[in-house]
């Protein structure tokens, strides 16, 4: 049984150049781009209106913006293509800047992938020597290093990272095609995980933290237990060529996971039967990143529906917005 | 035919391509330069007082004007008395190569006096530092590197000696570039583009095939610097485009951070050798190896690669992968007997393509940093900041030899060349 999501809208030309990561809070959507400043999209108004853009945020361009999932909605923090981390904070008149972590600061390789915790009090972020360091928001220094490979920044590329969103795990995805979850209580290694050989571009945790979801250049999402560490399970159409994964979202409810792709593909998965249930591929050319809006509780504006709604973005420096065709 | 056969009025009215090279100006200038320090230092001796020789250094005395920096004979070290020694030979060298109107070169500087620079880049460095402190060119001092340069092409040099070169005769491995000093003339004939290529076996492929004869897009010449540009190559692009403005100048350089760095050196100069004039060639246009020249092609690439380097890791992956290759197959069209050649060629190819180091991502984002620091960004520019941008996200480089593994480095050319040609 297939599931119908349908366009809602598309913010053309939302950046001048590729959009590179995107990240929903409650009502808004920031998106960052190769482009210097970060823009602030409005979730809650039919047609995704710019609520504000935050200009020279990254001189060289910014690849990573995150904010906090099932999060209040008021620390956003971004990385820059010249290694600087920016954390963002939410004010009345709207986003500013709260605190800069330099190049200078952050021991060890370039910094290169981020996540926040769900209370917005910690952030994760990857090293270009394959270390994972976890910083204190409040406190501005990091608490815990996780080294990889031998310790001493011998490990491999970290290309990605999550916080499950009780702040109990860290889990980071590598250019050797290695995962490995940490113990944030106990700061030492909890699993590490195979069966991706190749490179690993995005990792995940259920909305439970109960799994951790990760995929990249292999072209298939490698599902595994955080009980036990297994690797319960790979999603992938036979059918299509496979291509790089580059993002990959779980929907509120545990039950669906959105995977972008650089085929321009979007897919949306069923966990439990492990199949895609839908596919849209209406962008131009390459997606570096897919996520779920937020379940809206508010009162909504005119020609919003409740149904669950996804965006994604690439190459075609357009956002598309898909949500999810009710039947009634 | 011989050029020189004829009267000069008859060759330029059969050839009117025969460009003039302007002689270098300023050489007067370091000549005369040189002299007087050097009358100050004879006026030294005779007076019996200490030897001074004014000498800056390119990398001290940037941003900060120290001006009246010395070398001095005796000196209070005996590294000072060396270094004096040193640099008064290569002082002597090039006054003797100016009056009597010769080239030397950096590497024949070396090996007259190996026992006292020691090393090559000694001599490298004290002429360029000499070249500053007398606000000069390198080429001013009748001093040039070796040629590093090859050229292929259907162009003709005329040399001040009166010798003639012909660089369009079929030899796979190119001529050696000329000086740009000891040029007289060039006849360029039907010649409408230029293209340098970072990768000298690429460039010998091309000279082999006979591209630049065959090129779809028109007749051209192809120029390698063997990797990182030399002072003589770029100063040859620039007078070659100066003397020749409607010649289209275009880069093929490996998809990396270095190779982004050796166009914006051809494009904008190099920061140790600010001081060079005439060595830049802004509007060369950057041809490729792009993200969007193999990004198609990576899935293919990495699944190949894994498939011999790699045991099977799931049964899932070994299902994809044979459906890639059923793609590769139906690729290849019935042409059955070339089908493993052209696999063997794609694992080629994935050799070609690597995972950017610690030290690329490095290199990336200082050539980003340089861009961004430039005034205004341009079309071209933002286009050099994306692409490094694309390396750093799919964290992948790739060279030349990629596009020409996975299919044929002549065909692509030919549609590059003339799609940049028609805008």
């Amino acid at each position: 049984m297939s599931k119908q999501y349908l366009t809602a809208h598309t913010v053309d030309q939302a950046h001048p150049t590729e959009i590179f990561s995107l990240s929903p809070t409650p009502t808004s959507l920031f998106s960052a781009s190769g482009y210097s400043d970060l823009r602030i999209h409005s979730t809650v108004d039919p047609s995704f209106p710019i609520q504000q853009i935050i200009p020279g945020a990254h001189k060289l361009g910014c690849h990573h913006v995150v904010t906090a999932r099932d999060g209040v909605g008021n620390t956003a923090a971004s990385v820059g293509f010249g290694g600087e981390i920016k954390i963002w904070t939410r004010k009345d008149t709207g986003w500013e800047l709260l605190w800069e972590v330099t190049p200078a600061k952050s021991k060890g390789g370039d910094v290169w992938a981020i996540a926040l915790s769900s209370d917005e009090g910690f952030l994760a972020c990857t090293t270009s020597d394959g270390r994972i360091h976890v910083w204190d928001v409040a406190g501005r220094e990091i608490i815990q290093t996780y080294e990889t490979g031998g310790g001493g920044g011998a490990g491999s590329f970290a290309m990605a990272v999550d916080l499950s969103r009780d702040g109990k795990l860290t889990a980071s995805g590598h250019q050797n095609g290695a995962v490995y979850v940490f113990n944030n209580d106990a700061g030492r290694l909890a699993y590490s995980l195979s069966g991706l050989s190749k490179p690993v571009r995005t990792v995940s945790f259920s909305p439970g933290g109960k799994k951790v979801a990760a995929a990249g250049n292999a072209g298939i999402i490698a599902l595994y237990d955080m009980a036990n560490g297994e690797h319960v399970g790979n999603f992938s159409t036979p059918s299509d060529r496979p291509a790089w994964i580059t993002s990959l979202d779980w929907n509120d409810s545990g039950e669906y996971l959105l995977s972008g792709s650089l085929d321009g593909r979007v897919k949306v998965w069923d966990v439990i039967r492990g199949v895609c249930v839908a596919t849209h591929s209406e962008t131009d050319g390459a997606l570096w990143c897919v996520r779920w809006l937020p379940k809206n509780e508010r009162a909504l504006a005119p020609g919003m529906s409740r149904g669950e709604m996804f965006c994604a973005a690439g190459k075609s420096r357009s956002i598309s917005f898909y949500r999810e065709a009710t039947g009634t | 035919m011989s050029l020189l056969g004829l009267p000069h009025a008859h060759s330029r009215a059969l050839r009117c391509a025969l460009v003039p090279i302007p002689c270098n100006g300023s050489g007067g200038g370091a000549l005369s330069q040189i002299e007087t320090l050097l009358e100050s230092i004879l006026d030294a001796i005779s007076n019996g007082d200490e030897l001074a020789i004014p000498y800056r250094t390119v990398r001290s005395t940037r941003g900060e004007d120290r001006g009246g920096e010395v070398v001095r004979f005796p000196g209070r070290t005996a590294q000072e008395a060396k270094r004096f020694a040193a640099l008064f030979r290569i002082i002597e060298l090039s006054h003797e190569a100016l009056v009597s109107g010769n080239l030397i070169t950096k590497r024949n500087i070396y090996y007259q006096n190996i026992d006292m620079f020691k090393s090559q880049a000694v001599v490298d460095n004290i002429v360029d530092n000499l070249a500053f402190t007398l606000g000069v060119g390198r080429g001013d001092l009748n001093i040039v590197a070796a040629a590093k340069g090859l050229i292929s092409g259907d162009i003709e040099f005329l040399m001040r000696g009166g010798a003639v070169v012909q660089c369009g005769l079929s030899r796979d491995s190119g001529f050696l570039l000329p000086s740009i000093n000891s040029i007289d003339k060039i006849d360029f004939r039907a010649t409408e583009w230029l293209l340098v290529i970072e990768k000298e076996a690429t460039f010998r492929t091309l000279a082999a095939s006979q591209f630049t004869h065959n090129c779809r897009a028109g007749q051209g010449v192809i120029i390698t610097a063997k990797g990182f540009p030399d002072l003589a190559t770029r100063r040859f692009l620039c007078t070659l485009s100066s003397v020749r403005p409607e010649l289209r100048l275009f880069a093929l350089v490996d998809f990396d951070p270095h190779g982004i760095a050796i166009l914006r050196t051809f494009q904008n100069g190099s920061k140790r050798l600010e001081h060079e004039d005439d060595v830049t060639v802004p509007h060369m246009r950057w041809l490729g190896v792009r993200s969007g020249d193999i990004i198609s092609h990576i899935s293919v690439f990495d699944d190949l690669a894994s498939q011999g380097t790699e045991s099977q890791s799931s049964q899932e992956v070994s299902s994809q992968e044979s459906l890639v290759y059923s793609e590769v197959d139906s690729q290849l069209e019935g042409d059955r007997p070339a089908k493993r050649q052209k696999i063997k060629r794609i694992q080629d190819a994935s050799e070609s393509i690597a995972p950017l180091t610690q030290g690329d991502r490095k290199k990336a984002i200082d050539v980003m940093k340089d861009i961004c620091a430039g005034d205004g960004m341009d079309l071209e520019v933002g286009d050099l900041l994306l692409e490094l941008q694309m390396m750093m996200m799919l964290n992948m480089k790739a060279e030349i030899q990629a596009v020409d593994n996975f299919g044929n480095i002549t065909e692509w050319l030919d549609e590059k060349l003339e799609e940049f040609c028609l805008h």
